[in-house]
């Protein structure tokens, strides 16, 4: 082709490539938007996956029991030193000695939600939880105790 | 003739070593020639240097150079040492394989080791008055205060030359003149995909030399793997390709899987295939965003994000993630598949077969893009090659190199997909490889997600894993090139050393070939084209 | 024809009115200081005020293209005081001075820009018997007083001693000037058209008949030419490589904050609704009324609405066509917009003066 008939023809095919995005656009412009408006939609639309981890909880039962029996394996599988667990021995009733939580320390700030804690522990005594709205002002806020006050261990 | 006996009769006496992979241990003073002569082998030339890998062996320091043919797909390990740790001296390759001059860097970086020939032993991650040489297993960690003043860079690197009586002579090599108008683009700047800080010299709009300066978000993830557990090192994969995590930690879970020798059920495979190359069109799409944001269209820019969406969606139900999703484990996948999952895929895919063509006609056709791509940035094959340019930028240079194909992992041997190459090598091949390759993807998954078998998803492992003597590697087809990860195991329940292959360091490094004489828009452009990911590189 | 419609709405009579009003108790030099002032005020008010609306349409109508909402937080559920609270925030930043800049052309650049700005949207034909400037060569009056903006914008550059802002306005120097002769030549033939340069004439010659469909096909491409070199002129995209966030950070006014940036702001979008203004007065016949041959009802209906309102609708409606193509395209390169003009907007707009004065010439015209 022609040097002057490849310049009309660029002029052409240019031209229509340009209505071509106009027409999508503008389709697009009348259609509705999908935004989702957080917090508003926070009873409505917003959908939180059930496995979504957002922090680590140790669930506690109505009796405020919980199943950790403090043997500090998920201390020992955290990559960041998240988790800090404090026992003391206490002797039972029975005369022998086992390992009792006295407190479960967990730095929110640092967990990088890897869930290796949750896959070490034998008894099942954390997860992770779906609240997702943990800001504070303060990092220190962030160090948070899993355990409830006076709770104890679930007997077998 | 078998890679062992060409490399016998290179060397003579060459010792080899068989725990995992095969590697040929060759005496410094005759690596180069070895390395020479496999590089232009009649026959099978090895002409990919997929890495170097800097090492400390206690009484040594060297370095392993993998190393592939891109016409029989074969692979060699080539090691070669030095026992002089306070001036520890290497020949450089950085004239057979351009990818060696940055490759080079960060072994010199790390171990301190300086390869004489190599025209830039700049530091490359670290500050340069950084003091050590931090992955040396004698390093100091208390020998660098927190700095906060404003480093400055040098304008002139070294070269080292080592003559035959043993002295060692430097020549300077200037990277910029003083009457430069040398522009920072980043590290903060709006078109840099994170932390990347791009030094470049312009004569008016157009450039003349592109300078990388990386380093901005290095966090030392490989020194960090020598003190974490092999489940522990998984968490850090998901951080270094933000945009190919399942694909990173399928990986190195290959890796431990076929170093522990754990053999893991159909049932994961199918679902880590599946994960893989959804991951795949969820960085696709996030690079279709990207590159039209970088070239100053914000409409199709969103159009991306709303489909991605989706994906992240269907991801977070499975994996309970969205960018981090934490998902492969050593002997499977944490979780299995949700109940949902095959359905929302299925329903995923239709929307997305039905939507594309939207983005066809709003950037793809249009006249003011294919005048800005088309012919800007051309990377050669043979460039493409020697600079190591995996993934969509390789392939649009015509380099047939999806590991996918060439090396199959998971279930890739058993679907049905193209290899999408193109021939131009210019950013408009690059966009439509990642385009093309999202049809191909969903092809891929429409293959496996009616047929993914019952089973477990996940194997019981030990809980202290170790592995054996030897080292190791696996690669994968990750979003943007050939993830690959290298251990060197020393029978403990840790790596002796665990490296990574950026996807985007060789990229990064091509960007000063494909830009100089572009305009600096182009620059841009070529950036967002050849999709790299900042925190892959820095590591 | 019958053009005594023309008078529904004038407000030639008040105007007037004031005036004499004012003479009868002061010297005539006084009251006309006094109108000025006012006038000024009104002006300055008015344009802020357009300014607010027109970032807020362009938030809105930019996220329709987006698939989102857009403002809808701030001032209930229309987010109708976002951009108030933007202005408000603005307003209360710190001017920046920066050590190594030229100081005094740092701090008139902004100023340059506004001015002519200003001057131009003073020229507007807001409605029968409201033109604030108006004389016999009123449109090249305008063409001429919207160029000192690129003064402006180089001197931003230059002044701001920072190597983004240098290119930056190097770029919308040259882009400017060349769009400049398109847009020139488009007017032009529109001035044939009109056969006149004032532009209250102009608007009065389209009394029976906008320009558009005056002049055929011809008047229709010129009306796209002249959208997309206003564009250009306006420095919005595809055009707006002066700013290009993506590769100068924000181009020329990359180092101006607080109320110097605003002005940057004020009168980026102010050009945009000046160069819609100038289409509607130029194509579609100012705050003429639209008329249909024939349907004398209809006309008649269409007399009763004023003219400021269609002077209004027709400029905010050629604006919302602006942002379509803004939020459509991506940004073209600096040679390709140079070629762009040069190869084929310019010959275009030749061959649209030269087709127009034939059909001038030969009474083929409505």
């Amino acid at each position: 082709m022609s040097k002057f008939g490849n310049y009309i023809n660029g002029y052409f095919s240019g031209l229509e490539s340009l209505l071509i995005g106009l027409r999508t656009s503008v389709r697009v412009y009348f259609r509705k938007p999908v935004t989702e408006q957080y917090p508003e939609n926070r009873h409505t639309t917003l959908h939180i996956a059930e496995r979504h981890r957002a922090m680590l909880v140790m669930p506690h039962d109505e009796n405020n029991q919980h199943h950790c029996v403090a043997c500090g394996l998920c201390q020992m599988a955290c990559p960041n030193d998240t988790i800090k667990v404090t026992s003391e021995t206490v002797e039972g009733e029975d005369g022998k000695k086992r390992k009792v939580l006295v407190k479960y320390e967990y730095d929110l700030g640092a967990c990088m939600f890897c869930e290796l804690c949750v896959n070490a522990c034998p008894h099942d005594a954390i997860r992770f939880s779906n609240d997702f709205e943990n800001a504070v002002y303060q990092r220190d806020k962030l160090v948070l105790k899993l355990n409830h006050e006076g709770s104890s261990v679930v007997k077998k | 003739m078998d890679i062992k006996d060409k490399i016998s009769t290179l060397v003579p006496g060459v010792e080899f070593k068989e725990q995992g992979d095969l590697i040929a241990v060759i005496p410094a003073a005759s690596f180069h020639r070895a390395a020479e002569a496999l590089r232009y082998d009649k026959e099978d030339a090895m002409d990919y240097l997929r890495d170097i890998v800097g090492m400390d062996w206690g009484e040594t320091l060297g370095a392993l150079y993998y190393l592939e043919s891109t016409t029989t797909h074969a692979r060699i390990v080539l090691r070669t040492e030095t026992a002089d740790r306070e001036n520890p001296l290497l020949p450089s390759v950085s004239d057979l394989w351009k990818t060696a001059v940055i490759k080079e860097r960060e072994a010199f970086d790390f171990f301190g080791i300086r390869f004489t020939g190599n025209p830039d032993m700049r530091r490359i991650f670290l500050r340069e008055d950084w003091v050590g040489h931090p992955f040396r297993k004698d390093y100091d960690e208390k020998s660098n205060e927190l700095n906060m003043n404003n480093e400055v860079n040098a304008d002139v690197t070294t070269e080292y030359t080592l003559k035959a009586d043993g002295t060692l002579t430097t020549e300077k090599h200037v990277v910029f003149e003083p009457d430069d108008f040398v522009v920072n683009v980043g590290p903060q700047h709006p078109s840099t995909h994170g932390a990347l800080r791009l030094r470049v010299a312009l004569d008016g709009e157009t450039v003349k030399r592109v300078d990388p300066v990386c380093g901005y978000i290095h966090r030392g993830i490989e020194k960090m793997n020598e003190s974490l557990t092999y489940p522990q090192t998984l968490a850090l994969t998901d951080r270094l390709d933000y945009l190919s995590a399942h694909q990173s930690r399928h990986a190195l879970c290959m890796c431990i899987e076929q170093a522990a020798g754990i053999e893991i059920s159909e049932r994961a495979k199918y679902i880590r295939t599946i994960m893989d190359e959804l991951q795949r069109i969820d960085s696709h799409l996030l690079f279709y965003s990207c590159l039209v944001l970088d070239m100053g269209g914000f409409t199709p820019f969103f159009y991306g994000f709303r489909e991605r969406e989706m994906i992240l969606q269907i991801m977070e139900e499975t994996t309970g993630g969205r960018l981090i999703q934490n998902y492969n484990m050593i002997g499977g996948v944490q979780a299995d598949l949700h109940p949902d999952f095959q359905k929302k895929v299925k329903e995923f895919i239709k929307h997305m077969r039905g939507i594309i063509h939207e983005y066809h006609e709003i950037f793809t056709g249009n006249v003011i893009v294919t005048t800005r791509l088309k012919g800007v940035g051309v990377l050669s094959k043979e460039d493409a090659i020697s600079f190591g340019a995996t993934g969509g930028t390789g392939r649009a240079s015509g380099w047939a190199n999806d590991v996918r194909k060439h090396h199959p992992y998971g279930l890739y041997d058993k679907v049905d997909f193209k290899e999408i190459v193109y021939t131009e090598g210019d950013s408009f091949a690059r966009y439509m490889v990642r385009m093309d390759e999202i049809m191909e993807s969903m092809k891929i998954i429409e293959q496996l997600i009616d047929n993914i078998p019952e089973g477990e998803y996940r194997v019981k492992t030990k809980p202290i894993i170790r592995i054996p003597e030897g080292n190791y590697s696996t690669s994968v087809e990750s979003s943007r090139g050939e993830f690959a990860v290298f251990l060197e195991s020393h029978g403990d329940k840790t790596p002796y050393r665990l490296h990574y292959r950026s996807t985007g360091l060789p990229l990064v490094h091509a960007l000063d070939t494909a830009c100089r004489g572009q305009k600096i828009a182009d620059l841009i452009a070529i950036g967002a084209s050849m999709d790299f990911v900042i925190p892959d590189i820095d590591r | 024809m019958n053009t005594s419609f023309l008078d529904y709405y004038s407000i030639q009579p008040v105007t007037s009115w004031i005036h004499e009003a004012l003479c009868s108790v002061m010297p005539e030099a006084l009251a006309i200081f006094i109108e000025c002032v006012v006038i000024g005020v009104v002006i300055v008010a008015l344009y802020a005020v357009l300014a607010i609306i027109l970032i807020y349409m362009e938030r809105k109508v930019c996220a329709a293209f987006q698939c989102r909402i857009g403002p809808n937080r701030v001032g209930g559920k229309g987010g109708l005081l976002q951009v108030p609270a933007d202005v408000l925030k603005i307003l209360t930043k710190e001017i920046i001075r920066l050590k190594n800049s030229d100081h005094l052309l740092y701090d008139l650049a902004p100023y340059l820009v506004i001015l002519a700005s200003i001057l131009s949207f003073s020229c507007l034909p807001w409605n029968k018997g409201a033109h604030i400037l108006d004389m016999n060569i009123g449109i090249l009056f305008v063409l001429a007083a919207s160029s000192i903006g690129v003064v402006g914008i180089l001197l931003a550059g230059w002044a701001s001693n920072n190597k983004y802002t240098m290119i930056g306005a190097v770029r919308s120097g040259a882009m400017i000037i060349s769009y400049e002769l398109s847009l020139g030549i488009i007017v032009l033939s529109m001035v044939v058209l009109s056969e006149t340069a004032s532009i209250s004439g102009i608007v009065e010659s389209q009394a029976n008949g906008w320009n558009l469909f005056k002049g055929h096909a011809i008047a229709i491409l010129a009306f796209v030419v002249y959208l997309i070199a206003g564009n250009a002129e306006a420095n919005r995209g595809p055009f707006d490589l002066a700013e290009a966030e993506q590769e100068l950070t924000a181009g020329y006014h990359t180092e101006y904050s607080g109320l110097h940036f605003g002005f940057f702001y004020l009168a980026e979008y102010l050009n945009l609704f000046i160069t819609a203004g100038f289409a509607s007065t130029l194509f579609l016949g100012g705050w003429m009324p639209l008329h249909v041959a024939g349907l004398d009802g209809f006309n008649a209906v269409m007399d009763y609405i004023p003219g400021v309102v269609w002077f209004f609708g027709k400029t905010f409606f050629v604006v919302w066509l602006l942002m379509w193509i803004k939020w459509t395209f991506i940004r073209l390169r600096i040679d390709q917009v140079l070629v762009f003009e040069w190869k084929y907007l310019m010959p275009t707009s030749l061959l649209i003066l030269i087709l127009m004065v034939v059909l001038k010439v030969f009474g083929l015209v409505f």
